[in-house]
């Protein structure tokens, strides 16, 4: 599967949509829309997040099964919550 | 060659485990391997008449009881713990104390192998050698030291560094993941507590002699 991009190649910032297509009957949807909060995220983080919820949001669980210590698996849960706050 | 430390997974593997176990391992594992190894440790110390008598400090000695170098591993720890420790919950209040124990516990393993060069007394017999002839500081006759024991205490203090090194890096990168600390000022700060901790070791171990 191709992989979205967030950021423009040429001035780093973030993307927009600027178009929306039904593949069943052709419909086209033109204008300017922001990617959710989590999108803008790198793949990394947005596996990381998924898996947080696949696990009911238990970081020793994740850490068991992916054989990271616990502390290294908060302080990524910690980094995205930075990477998720308002204004930064 | 440089792609292929990158890329070679057992490499990877073998750097975690000897520089940054703290990464992988859980907090039990690390737990369990720490107490065991400053057990160990210790034994160690006393069979190979080595004093642990400061935070970053180790000596041998002519004279040693079974409990000092226990004594000696203990007040080590506990200074490391405490400065550390109130460190890192200045940094992140969600520091966990069991995350910087075993920092503290498993940085030390490095220093516990120090002992085994003095098997015999080997640094000892060479350091008293060389002292019996430097310590006369006006007449310093450098041909009369057996080279022996020069090459002894050159590899001593070789390996010895080594062990320092490795120690300080278990150290810091226990203490980064525990806190989850970064920025430049992380390294100041840190070096700042280790030493810190060195001197409140040298006070404790020095004014309350056992």
């Amino acid at each position: 599967m191709s992989k979205l991009p967030i950021k423009c190649p040429s001035c780093e910032q973030h993307l927009h949509v600027s178009q929306l297509s039904c593949l069943t009957c052709d419909t086209l949807i033109s204008g300017s829309y922001p990617l959710p909060k989590l999108m803008q995220l790198p793949q990394e983080d947005q596996d990381f997040i998924l898996q947080f919820v696949l696990h009911s949001g238990s970081l020793k669980k994740m850490a068991l099964q992916m054989e990271i210590s616990y502390p290294t698996m908060r302080n990524k849960l910690d980094d995205i919550i930075e990477k998720l706050q308002p204004n930064l | 060659m440089i792609l292929l430390k990158n890329y070679n997974p057992t490499y990877k593997t073998m750097k975690t485990i000897l520089f940054n176990p703290f990464k992988k391992y859980q907090e039990n594992t690390l737990l369990a391997i720490g107490i065991v190894a400053t057990l160990l440790g210790s034994f160690i110390g006393y069979i190979f008449f080595t004093r642990f008598d400061g935070a970053i400090d180790l000596h041998f000695t002519p004279d040693i009881n079974l409990w000092q170098p226990f004594i000696d591993n203990s007040i080590n720890i506990a200074t490391l713990f405490v400065v550390l420790f109130v460190l890192a919950k200045y940094h992140n209040k969600k520091t966990r104390a069991v995350d910087i124990l075993n920092a503290v516990l498993i940085a030390r393993i490095p220093y516990y192998l120090v002992p085994f060069l003095n098997i015999n007394n080997t640094i000892s017999r060479a350091t008293d050698q060389m002292m019996a002839i430097v310590g006369d500081t006006i007449n310093i006759n450098m041909a009369a030291i057996p080279l022996s024991s020069l090459l002894i205490i050159s590899l001593f203090a070789l390996i010895a560094l080594a062990a320092l090194v490795w120690y300080i890096i278990l150290l810091f990168n226990g203490y980064k993941i525990a806190s989850n600390a970064k920025g430049s000022l992380t390294i100041l700060f840190f070096c700042l507590a280790l030493i810190l901790a060195e001197i409140l070791t040298k006070v404790i171990i020095v004014n309350f002699p056992y």
